[in-house]
């Protein structure tokens, strides 16, 4: 466990990287999941899938507590464990909490700075003040996003100049370059083009032998090829959640079958 | 699955999918039990039917790789869709060996029945009787997805397979003192196993069934069955 908190509160002692114990969470009195239970293995890619609504993204703003600054939203039972240790237990740092769980969203979000900048950024904020571990840290987190060599000889222009691709892939290098345990995906490719979002989903593939990675999609063909396990969501339940390519071959919950091969409603 | 694809084109084009495949079981079908007509009735113009018609199988053969293509290029199809494309290229492959071994009968019915009558033709009739079941039983676990009806053809298989041996050795005991009739009797032969072999493909179709309805493999299962003692613990 990196420095999540300065104790343990529970020793890690699954293969899994994230647990989900029996979470339920609202917004207001509107019940967005109810009684989730399910493990994100180490290394491993998993996929959210469902119809819109049906709380997957909730539930993945849930590991790193980014729905705490929805003012009305509360995890109304169980707990959520990254590494064992529970991400609600009062001596839990949120901001350590979110270097530990990445994130990279639907629209990538580079700051107006440089493209140096927007990877070093993290690190800056972590007290890191050695210009050199900087440096080496951002070239490092370039290259594992595949990005280094088309911007190695302009880091110092604005990363607002990159394409929509190259600039979520500066993103999932900023997200990578503070070592994280856990990288949390919003539909990353939505607003991509084909040929920008085989980079990132071939960038997922590569990088998830060092990081655990969760991605909602809407696309099924993108979880069927990068993910290792899906879970499939309605209406804030966890209906079906198993090997990608067992789901998508042969799901065991009709519901499921519906869904996927689109006869749903 | 009864319930419609929201976008109703992938309903379309799983129809015309099944629907090519039915209609290539059909006269794969038609053609087999034509052949056996030819050389029962010694009807070599039926003989010539089913061998210029093969050609509408082979037309069919490719048309539903193209369909199937079709559907995997433009719906990525996925679970029960997906087995529905996998298992139809599938047995299309296998009704146009069948049509083959139909025509394989009908061209030895030909030469058959341009010479003197082999009487020893009779005895090929059970063996077409039981292959056409099989064929029959085979085709509707695929239109009816009965896994139950795809699993249970292998005992008829294997009752094929001792029928077949029994004729073989009826024949060749007869070839011996066949004189001039040798080269009809290994006509009977060949016929005896196209019709054999049919019963392996009719297999292979409801395998694909089982395979179709419950995405389960049970191909080779019965080697498994025989596994040697010595790999037990």
């Amino acid at each position: 466990m990196n420095d999540l908190l300065e104790k343990p509160v529970i020793t890690p002692t699954s293969t899994a990287a994230v647990e989900i114990r029996n979470v339920s969470f609202s917004y207001g009195s509107t019940q967005a999941l109810k009684d989730i239970t399910l493990d994100l293995k180490k290394n491993e890619v998993t996929a959210f899938i469902g119809p819109s609504g049906c709380g997957k993204s909730t539930l993945l703003r849930c590991i790193n507590r980014m729905n705490d600054e929805i003012v009305g939203t509360r995890i109304t039972q169980g707990e959520i464990l990254v590494e064992g240790i529970n991400i609600h237990h009062p001596s839990v740092d949120v901001v350590k909490l979110r270097r530990d769980v990445g994130m990279v969203f639907q629209k990538s979000n580079p700051f107006p700075s440089s493209i140096f900048e927007n990877v070093a950024f993290g690190l800056r904020m972590r007290g890191e003040r050695n210009n050199a571990v900087i440096a080496q840290t951002v070239e490092e987190s370039l290259k594992s996003a595949a990005l280094w060599d088309e911007v190695k000889d302009r880091l110092q222009e604005s990363a607002l100049g990159l394409s929509g691709g190259q600039q979520q892939r500066l993103c999932i290098a900023r997200t990578i370059a503070v070592k994280p345990l856990v990288v949390l995906m919003d539909e990353p490719c939505s607003a991509l083009d084909p040929i920008a979002t085989a980079k990132v989903e071939e960038l997922i593939w590569e990088l998830k032998h060092d990081y655990t990675f969760v991605i909602v999609t809407h696309n099924m063909q993108q979880a069927a090829r990068v993910s290792d396990r899906t879970a499939f969501f309605y209406i804030g339940e966890l209906i079906e959640f198993s090997d990608t390519k067992r789901m998508f071959s042969n799901p065991r919950v009709k519901k499921t079958e519906e869904y996927i091969t689109g006869r749903f409603g | 699955m009864n319930q419609p694809h929201i976008f109703h084109e992938i309903d379309n084009a799983m129809r015309s999918l099944k629907d090519a495949v039915i209609l290539m079981a059909g006269l794969t079908r038609q053609n087999l039990e034509r052949a056996i007509q030819a050389l029962l009735t010694r009807d070599i113009d039926l003989a010539r039917m089913v061998i210029g018609d093969d050609s509408d199988v082979d037309d069919l053969e490719v048309r539903i790789d193209q369909i199937g293509m079709d559907i995997l290029i433009r719906f990525h199809p996925v679970a029960s869709d997906l087995r529905l494309v996998i298992t139809s290229m599938k047995m299309a492959h296998n009704l146009e060996r069948i049509s083959d071994h139909a025509v394989n009968i009908a061209k030895r019915a030909k030469k058959i029945c341009k010479s003197n009558e082999t009487v020893e033709a009779a005895i090929i009739e059970p063996l077409y009787s039981m292959a056409e079941n099989l064929l029959r039983d085979a085709l509707l676990s695929y239109t009816d997805t009965n896994t139950e009806l795809g699993e249970s053809l292998k005992p008829s298989d294997r009752a094929l397979d001792a029928a077949h041996k029994q004729v073989i050795s009826l024949l060749s005991g007869r070839i011996e003192t066949s004189g001039s009739r040798t080269e009809n009797l290994l006509h009977l032969i060949f016929i005896a196993r196209s019709l054999e072999r049919i019963g392996d493909l009719a297999v292979n179709i409801g395998e694909d069934a089982v395979f179709l309805g419950e995405a389960r493999n049970i191909r080779h299962d019965h080697k498994k069955d025989k596994a040697p003692d010595a790999e037990q613990p």
